[in-house]
């Protein structure tokens, strides 16, 4: 009976021997790390693959960010381009279109009949004209394909009337003139309509026809270039400074 | 009678302190190995309740019944065929029963002296 017992008990060790051997295999694995050199080496390539994508985003994040700096340059850019542009239609070196009035002077038919025949157009009483159409809200202004700027010269050379340098003696002359609206250019013609300096036309043997206000006229730009030698720019005050 | 279960306490007590592992490739015939020494337990602790025990059956069927078990398991590896799952049925169908039996047993052994007590 007790040799039974034994032979039990040493197949009973044995078996649980076994069972905790099986018990350690299978919880080991988690822990150790059984990988060989091949398995090394692939875990290392994933390693590095992501290594590569992470540089490749960070690459990308970084061109997006040079994209956007100078994106803000470009529109740092864009900003003064605009500012120039309109600085540029201001002064009167960019040609415009816009509602408007077109005048014509040309010589009195009845006094060519009589033989008297109009070679130029007085310089006072163009200025004088300027003046009536600048007083009544006139923006821009051309005379015979001259673009009148701040700098325009109107004047007497030799008994011609130049504006600009550029003799004024092809009749008819042409005026065109540019208002803000087409509200401000019906006000134009009809305030033109009644003008005393258009009357005053008549006196050098000219007349002044005056067009209905149209949509479309086209000012040219001043041809030369604009040379400022008396003006410098304000410096910017420092601190302090007032 | 309880000198089984302390020498299963010791051998799992020493199994775990020994802290030999099994390489992932050999765990699988450890497996069916502790199958077929758990069948070989049971079925002799079944052979001790029927009264039929044999020490020689019981000692050479344990270890025939073990190098069965991963002798076809090895086979079944090298012939590509899940050979060791025929081990695991049988012991598993086996040991199903064997536990059945000793359960009955059990019952029996259990029942009988309470009847005779109500008799009483």
């Amino acid at each position: 009976m007790d040799k039974k017992w034994i032979s039990f008990t040493f197949i009973a060790i044995i078996v649980g021997f076994m069972l905790a051997l099986q018990f350690n295999t299978l919880q080991e694995p988690t822990v150790r790390d059984t990988r060989d050199t091949w398995q090394l080496r692939e875990d290392l390539e994933k390693e590095k693959e992501m290594q590569v994508n992470l540089l490749r985003e960070i690459r990308s994040q970084e061109e997006i960010l040079s994209q956007y700096e100078s994106e803000r340059e470009q529109s740092k850019e864009l900003a003064l381009r605009e500012t120039l542009e309109e600085l540029k239609k201001e002064a009167g070196l960019s040609d415009i279109e816009g509602f408007g009035i077109l005048l014509t002077i040309e010589p009195v038919y009845e006094e060519l009949l009589m033989g008297n025949k109009v070679t130029t157009v007085s310089p006072e009483l163009l200025k004088r004209l300027l003046n009536e159409l600048n007083m009544y809200d006139a923006l821009y202004v051309s005379i015979g394909g001259q673009r009148v700027i701040n700098t325009t010269v109107i004047r007497d050379i030799n008994g011609e009337t130049k504006i600009n340098g550029f003799s004024l003696n092809d009749f008819p002359i042409e005026i065109k003139v540019i208002a803000e609206n087409r509200q401000v250019a019906e006000k134009l013609y009809n305030r033109m309509q009644v003008s005393k300096s258009a009357e005053e036309f008549f006196i050098d043997n000219l007349r002044v026809k005056i067009s209905k206000p149209e949509s479309m006229i086209t000012i040219p730009a001043y041809e030369d270039s604009i040379r400022i030698r008396d003006m410098e720019p304000v410096e910017a005050d420092k601190g302090g400074n007032s | 009678m309880w000198l089984p279960v302390l020498g299963l306490i010791i051998g799992v007590f020493f199994g775990l302190m020994a802290d030999i592992r099994i390489p992932a490739e050999y765990s699988n015939y450890l497996s069916i190995a502790v199958l077929a020494a758990l069948d070989t337990l049971f079925g002799g602790i079944r052979a001790q309740l029927q009264n039929i025990y044999d020490e020689k059956v019981f000692v050479s069927g344990f270890f025939f019944n073990i190098i069965l078990a991963a002798s076809l398991a090895f086979l079944g590896v090298h012939l590509g065929v899940d050979l060791y799952l025929a081990a695991v049925f049988a012991f598993g169908v086996r040991l199903f029963q064997n536990i059945a039996v000793i359960r009955r047993i059990l019952l029996t052994k259990w029942s009988v002296p309470r009847e005779k007590t109500e008799k009483n």
